[in-house]
């Protein structure tokens, strides 16, 4: 009797044992483990990696809103309202420490972009070239090359000294060009702002190599939502024109600008993506938002939204929290030379005693498309390098700063296109669009003052004119050495 | 079920006697004293001999012996008695005994006799647990068991406490202990979505333990492996009695007020202090903060305090029904609670229903079933912003009560809801230049909600077989199945947009729905047999346990109509929400090994090897051993001979070694490298989304410990006393790799040490014991020390923040877990009002704000900059300037408790007491704010004049540094320590005679208070607080919290 009970429990428990083993080792139900190359096992898994570089980038942490908004509200057009240290009140105070959480997420974004590439490039090589063919894989590593660029970029022009200072020869950023995925000693030194810049110009020559001139719906119809939201050709050409403008290689600014700038008005792209300056500015922040004047842009979608506190309308608009308003007493506001019936005013709204900036019109949850890039920057940055070259009375620079200025204000036109009046073009066309601090920094100016904070003199270039480099990354990498 | 196996092993005497004296039959009945009824169950043995029988289901009993000899009575619960045999029929009366922990305790995977236990365990009666406004038993044990520190974190309904047995074991998983029900591990933490609180341990209702059994050492918990390190909670519900139905019902309600809020200032004062700052500010021509007028004409004084907090009423009633014959016995009982808090519209809502049936079919198979459901709701209008990650809401109801601006109202004159139209949040009024972008209050409470339901079913079946006295074959398989659906709104009046002049409201909904469903298959065979003085019992058994998860949801916002509030309504956007799947398993082969040799010495070794899916690749499997021993000393003749028998009536020694692991908290995929995927324009996405580790395994715990027992004048008074030292090594850090590394997420390596070591004494005492008084006392105290021995290597300390914004807590080397990580100051200079923090160097750092511009001075009067090594100028900051301030986690805690009869009455007195230990009272830097945010009445001692000294710094506006809102600092940091009147218990017992009459057994009535006064120097609402609720590193916090409340309750408990 009892041997008999001893051996069915025996049975049952051996059986319910060996039935079981299997779960000990349980199949990922919502995600794709990253062993053995299993994101690149089919075409379709590496081009929603391609996807997913672009949606890294256009996080609302980066390029998605607040990487915008930190260059915009760092410098003097803006005045804070809401005091809050989360929304980039300490950077429009200049008050930032290494632990600011705008300090910490942005770098945090910019390198988990760059790793997400570098990740990319390197199992393409081993896995995912095979998959879909050299030609395709071209195509895809050349955008990775593109967004680890404007990620590097946007690390120089936050947390270090501009590249005229002692020509880049200052700390930069730890330059990392090898994918991450598991635990190890990743401790490593910075590289100086010279070798970072030429690493970007590295990966933008190669992606402009590597990247099709453009994304065609079928045959040689353009797809012009792909074309604004992927890199082509012209995107990486584009973006040299502002990397060089930040390095003062104006030659070289010329160089990338004529190839999709033609040499009169009306300016376009003479190949690729025919990129254009849009009959009305306000079309660009409109849907379908994908015109050949917005060279690159981060989508938004109701499933894809911003996310809270990241947009620019939450920002600058008063249909979100309304964090800032137009500073009445900036250079800008009180610039006589800026027409009032100038069609970028338009963009300007009286909200009770307080302006605010509707290029992005949308509230909650903030669906406008945060721009990137814009063909009338190129524009401009050529303009300036080409002034820079041959002075003001350049003709094509002339030209391309009144082609800018006519598109909205057509009743004034410059007889000269001095560097004084490209930086106040590009502060008026650019307003909210992110490229007021970076315009700073570049040309070694000091942060105006502005409502109580008082102005910043460029000095030492100490943490209240760039930012500290991360905190996280002075604790846990102990090369940084800064 | 005690019963009964103590029953069988009287059986098992019997067989195995043999003796036989010349006798007569003698028969009588037993009774219980109490209420007269038969006491079926009883052993009834002849002292000397082994001849025995038991009580039958009407008391009736019939034994053979002799004249002369002694029959001693026994049950589980009564006082022994022993009677001499005088004629042929004997009629006792058996005294319950209340103060005596039963013999019987429930170890793991089954029950051991109280003297053969050699491990560390502390137990708990669900008596002492009841009668209290509480919303799981968990709130109830503090205080009442030495080495257990209970930490109610807020006052939010049905949040879970911090329970830590002997310390913080872990830094990156849970150190909460593992909760076991009737065998069945149970889900713990907080299954709310909502803005209440959802303890999934609120299913248990207190009136229905029996007995709650602490294991805390090795010895005790290596049987549960991997899960055994943070202690194990054994939890064991009523069972029927043989015998009549006795129905009982305990029934009370109470009322609970805020305590010690703090004092913010008045409209005038507030106005006041304002303008001075403003003047300060250099301000005064654009800014201004002035007298509002209320609709009587009045200027507005606004009690924000009164806006968002009330009384809360609650009511709780059990009724249960419980009774049984020789074969089956039952227990039955249902709970309704309704309890509101102390924040308007948060409320606990509780129906639960509890069966449990035993049957004895024959001598070989007994069957049981047992089965409970709870239907939970937890309520609240919006956020609290005292539950973890939320103390820095915008919309949080502590903050808003004490920073919102008196000289503002809820509502304008006309009615309305005083909002600022541009943007929703509340109105300024007449002030100028002010910008305030928190909510009003008044609008949430009407119109929102964070609502919560839980619906949780428990239950498990067994098949017990003993096909041989010494053989006890058991399989059990239960079931904790954990609903929980989450409905969110918020409404449209406050949450809106403004383009162009158009308002778009911004209402949005949520509501999801996750299922936890758990089964668990133990299988145990357990080997009972003595030799002469050998006594051996062996334990061999296999254990499964899978849980799933499983969610969904939805979020939809912009309402289409703004007269909807529920999220079936029509809105713009939907997205999902709350998804989650997933599955784990574990799969165990156990045994455990007791032997006594006289019962003076006691060996006790126990194996676990555990399987689990959570862990890598390579590590699936974890191997636990424990070994025990204990030498009872008064069995000795040497005891006797030295005299020490008149003092000690028992004195066991006991020691163990044992090593258990850790696994509570950690992920179902957490060793997984993974892509996930998302959106891009709509087109999928697929990108790195965690940091896999195929070497991730428990984090090992090896325990040690020894103590002793011991008993004084008759066990008159009981006591233990041990020390522990408890090394956790491979913790399971998230490994903070540089950021620019840019790993997905920081992956979580077995790295990292550290012990927990010290000392407890439990002490129990029938202080009086005379007829009409009685006086029992318990009194515990434990002592633990917490030190990380080692992080990451290269890395000495790793800070953590309060909801991702303020690092007010560090990890270091040599440290506690959770030390406060905090800035040193000098106080205020007189001269120049600045406010001075002390340099890493130690040197005096002035700060000054002139209302733009931020200043860092070395030497009084602005002097001069404080410049760095290298010349520029600098500024005081937590990374540099920081310190590690001292542990958060109280050294000392423990519990008094006094109870007192004195003829019906009876009153309990229970005191709690944590000592040793820091707390950052980061709502103080919020009550000295500078901007437009209201003050508590200590500023009012602010420096105004050269020479003065003051308590707070010159005031100006927009100055958020010098009160130490900008990081945490030393004058907002303070000693813990507190003693506290927990409760007070007061009861009536009506007279029997009264009662027969009418057929009720038994009533009393009482009143009991809760958290009546507490002595503390901390100036808060309440040192026991945790704003970042029971997570191990950020502890001590206490930033905008919602402290705990004070509550009256009244009630009776009915017995028929």
């Amino acid at each position: 009797m009892k041997k008999k009970f001893l051996i069915i429990i025996g049975i049952a428990l051996l059986s319910s044992y060996s039935c079981q083993k299997s779960k000990l080792y349980p199949a990922l139900p919502t995600s794709v483990s990253n062993q053995d190359g299993a994101p690149f096992s089919t075409p379709s898994r590496i081009l929603a990696q391609v996807y997913g570089l672009y949606a890294a980038m256009g996080s609302g942490q980066f390029m998605g809103g607040r990487y915008q908004v930190y260059n915009d509200v760092k410098a003097d057009n803006w005045i804070n309202s809401t005091a809050n240290s989360v929304t980039a009140y300490q950077t429009w105070t200049e008050t930032v420490t290494p632990t600011s959480s705008e300090v910490l997420n942005l770098w945090a974004q910019c390198y988990s972009t760059i790793n997400d590439c570098n990740l990319f490039v390197d199992g393409m090589k081993t896995y995912g070239t095979a998959i879909v063919g050299s030609a395709t894989a071209t195509y895809y590593i050349g955008e990775a090359q593109y967004i680890r660029a404007l990620s590097y970029y946007a690390l120089l022009d936050m947390y270090c000294q501009a590249y005229s200072v002692s020509a880049g020869a200052t700390p930069g950023v730890p330059l990392r060009l090898v994918g991450n995925s598991a635990y190890g000693n990743f401790a490593l030194a910075p590289a100086t702002v010279a070798q970072v810049y030429a690493q970007i110009i590295t990966d933008l020559n190669a992606a402009e190599n590597a990247l099709p001139s453009a994304y065609y719906t079928t045959g040689t119809t353009l797809d012009a939502t792909s074309n604004t939201i992927r890199a082509h050709k012209n995107t990486a050409i584009a973006l040299k024109t502002r990397v060089y403008l930040a390095m003062g290689q104006w030659t070289n600014v010329v160089t990338e600008a004529n190839k999709i700038v033609s040499a009169t008005a009306p300016f376009t792209a003479p190949t690729g993506v025919p990129f254009a300056l849009q009959a009305s500015i306000a079309n660009v922040f409109k849907s379908p938002y994908t015109t050949t004047e917005s060279i690159l842009s981060v989508p938004f979608t109701s499933t894809q939204a911003p996310g809270g506190q990241n947009a620019l309308a939450d920002y600058f608009n008063s249909t979100g929290t309304g964090e800032f308003y137009i500073n009445a007493s900036s250079a800008l506001m009180t610039d006589p030379t800026w027409a009032a019936t100038d069609a970028r005013r338009g963009f300007l709204v009286k909200n009770g005693t307080k302006t605010v900036l509707t290029k992005w019109a949308l509230g909650s949850p903030y669906l406008d498309w945060a721009n990137v890039m814009r063909y009338s920057e190129v524009l401009l940055n050529l303009a300036e390098a080409r002034v820079n070259l041959n002075g003001p009375t350049d003709v094509q620079a002339i030209a391309l700063l009144n082609a800018v200025r006519h598109r909205s204000d057509p009743t004034t036109t410059f007889a000269t296109a001095t560097l004084a009046s490209i930086y106040e073009e590009r502060n008026i066309e650019f307003l909210g669009e992110g490229l007021k601090w970076a315009d700073l920094l570049r040309l070694g100016l000091p942060i105006p003052a502005k409502g109580n904070v008082s102005a910043i003199p460029v000095a030492a270039f100490n943490s209240s004119y760039i930012w500290p480099m991360s905190g996280n990354e002075q604790q846990y990498n102990s090369l940084i050495g800064r | 079920m005690k019963k009964l196996l103590l029953s069988s092993m009287w059986v098992l005497f019997l067989l195995a006697s043999h003796a036989f004296a010349q006798t007569r039959t003698i028969t009588g009945t037993v009774t219980e004293k109490e209420d007269g009824g038969p006491l079926p169950g009883v052993s009834i043995m002849i002292k000397g001999a082994k001849t025995g029988t038991q009580s039958n289901a009407q008391g009736k009993f019939t034994i053979s012996a002799a004249t002369g000899q002694t029959l001693v009575f026994t049950s589980v619960g009564y006082k022994t008695l022993s009677i001499v045999v005088s004629g042929s029929t004997i009629n006792v009366a058996m005294e319950s005994n209340q103060t005596q922990l039963s013999d019987v305790m429930v170890v793991g995977y089954g029950t051991q006799n109280r003297r053969d236990n050699v491990g560390a365990i502390a137990q708990v009666k669900g008596s002492d647990l009841i009668e209290q406004p509480v919303q799981n038993f968990e709130q109830a044990l503090a205080g009442k068991a030495a080495g257990v520190q209970i930490t109610i974190p807020n006052s939010v309904l049905n949040t879970p406490p911090v329970f830590h047995i002997r310390g913080t074991n872990s830094i990156n998983l849970s150190s909460q202990p593992l909760i076991v029900v009737d065998g069945i591990v149970s889900f713990t933490g907080d299954f709310s979505g909502g803005e209440s609180g959802g303890n999934a341990l609120s299913n248990i209702n207190p009136d229905d333990i029996d007995n709650i059994e602490i294991l805390k050492d090795a010895s005790a918990t290596a049987i549960y492996g991997s899960r055994g390190a943070n202690g194990v909670v054994l939890i064991t519900t009523k069972k029927g009695k043989k015998g009549d139905a006795v129905v009982s019902l305990d029934s009370w309600t109470g009322i609970t007020t805020p305590y010690r809020l703090p004092n913010v200032l008045n409209a005038d004062q507030y106005i006041a202090l304002k303008t001075e700052a403003i003047a300060n500010a250099g301000l005064s021509a654009t800014t201004a903060v002035v007298d509002g007028t209320n609709a009587n004409g009045n200027p507005i004084n606004t009690n924000w305090k009164n806006v968002v907090y009330q009384r809360g009423i609650a009511y709780n009633s059990t009724v249960s029904v419980s009774g049984g014959s020789d074969k089956t016995t039952y227990y039955a009982s249902a709970n309704w609670s309704k309890q509101g808090g102390i924040i308007k519209k948060n409320e606990f809502d509780n129906k639960s229903l509890t069966f449990n049936i035993d049957h004895r079919a024959n001598k070989i198979i007994t069957i049981g079933m047992k089965l409970s459901y709870q239907n939970n709701q937890n309520l609240a209008a919006t956020t609290s912003g005292s539950l973890a990650g939320e103390a820095y809401n915008t919309s949080g109801l502590g903050r808003l009560a004490l920073l919102l601006p008196p000289n503002l109202a809820p509502y304008n004159n006309d009615g309305s809801y005083n909002l600022n139209p541009a943007n929703g949040a509340i109105g300024t009024m007449l002030d100028k230049g002010v910008s305030i972008s928190y909510t009003n209050p008044a609008v949430a409470l009407a119109l929102d909600r964070a609502n919560n339901q839980i619906n949780h079913a428990v239950g498990n079946v067994y098949l017990q077989l003993k096909p041989l006295p010494w053989i006890t074959l058991k399989t059990t398989y239960g079931i904790d199945y954990l609903y929980s659906t989450n409905d969110l709104f918020f409404d449209p009046v406050d949450n809106f947009s403004v383009s162009g002049g158009v308002v778009t409201n911004a209402a949005s909904a949520y509501a999801n729905y996750s299922s936890n469903e758990r089964w668990v298959w133990d299988n145990t065979a357990q080997f009972d047999k003595s030799f002469g003085k050998h006594t051996l019992s062996l334990l061999l058994g296999n254990e499964q346990q899978s849980t799933s998860v499983l969610g969904f949801g939805e979020t939809r916002s912009i309402l289409s109509d703004p007269a909807f509030n529920v999220i079936q309504a029509g809105y713009v956007n939907v997205n999902s929400y709350g998804n989650s799947l997933g599955k784990d398993y574990l799969v165990s082969f156990f045994g455990r090994l007791n032997y006594n040799f006289s019962e003076k010495y006691f060996l006790t070794g126990t194996i676990r090897r555990d399987g689990a899916s959570q862990f890598g690749s390579d590590k699936k499997y974890g191997f636990f051993p424990s070994v025990g021993g204990g030498w009872e000393i008064t069995k000795e003749n040497f005891w006797q001979d030295i005299g020490a028998d008149k003092i000690f009536s028992s004195f066991k020694l006991k020691a163990s070694w044992g090593r258990v692991g850790n696994n509570n908290g950690l992920g179902q995929y957490a060793s997984y490298g993974t892509y996930g995927s998302s959106l891009y324009n709509g087109n999928p996405t697929l990108a790195p989304s965690a940091t896999g580790n195929n070497q991730l395994a428990w984090e090992t715990s090896s325990k040690t410990d020894i103590g002793f027992d011991f008993g004084i004048l008759k066990d008159r008074i009981t006591g233990s006393v041990g020390y522990y030292k408890d090394n956790v090594t491979g913790l399971i850090l998230s490994y903070p790799e540089p950021p620019s590394a840019g790993l997905p997420t920081s992956p979580s390596v077995n790295i990292g040490s550290l012990y927990n070591k010290g000392i407890e004494f439990n002490l129990d005492a029938e202080v009086i014991r005379n007829g009409s008084f009685r006086w029992n006392a318990n009194f515990n105290i434990s002592y633990n020390q917490n030190k990380i021995t080692s992080l990451i290597p290269g890395t000495n300390s790793i800070t953590y923040s309060t909801s991702g914004l303020e690092i007010a807590n560090i990890n270091k080397v040599g440290g506690s877990v959770g030390d406060l990580y905090i800035n040193k100051s000098a106080g205020v200079d007189p001269a120049t009002g600045d406010r001075i923090f002390l340099n890493a160097a130690g040197q005096k750092v002035y700060y000054t704000f002139t209302g733009t511009t931020h200043y860092y001075v070395m030497g009084a009067n602005g002097l001069t900059p404080y410049l760095t090594a290298a010349g520029t100028q600098n500024a005081i900051s937590q990374a540099a300037d920081g310190s590690d301030y001292g542990n958060a986690v109280p050294k000392v805690v423990g519990g008094f408790s006094n109870t007192f009869h004195y003829k019906n009455f009876d009153m309990n007195l229970l005191f709690t007491y944590q000592l040793g230990f820091y707390v950052y009272y980061g709502t103080q830097a919020t009550l000295t704010d500078q901007r437009f945010w209201n003050n508590s009445t200590i500023i009012l001692d602010h420096w105004t004049t050269p020479g003065q000294v003051a308590r707070y710094p010159k005031v100006v506006f927009g100055d958020n540094v010098s009160n130490g809102t900008s990081f945490p600092t030393d004058f907002n940091t303070y000693r813990g320590d507190f003693l506290k009147v927990k409760t007070i218990n007061l009861g009536y017992t009506l007279p029997k005679n009264l009662l027969n009459k009418v057929g009720i057994r038994s009533v009393r009535v009482y009143v009991t208070g809760q958290n009546l006064l507490v002595f503390t120097k901390y100036p808060g609402p309440d040192p026991e607080v945790a704003s970042n609720g029971t997570a191990n590193s950020t502890p001590g916090v206490d930033r905008n919290t919602v402290g705990n409340g004070r509550t009256l309750t009244a009630g009776f408990s009915l017995k028929f």
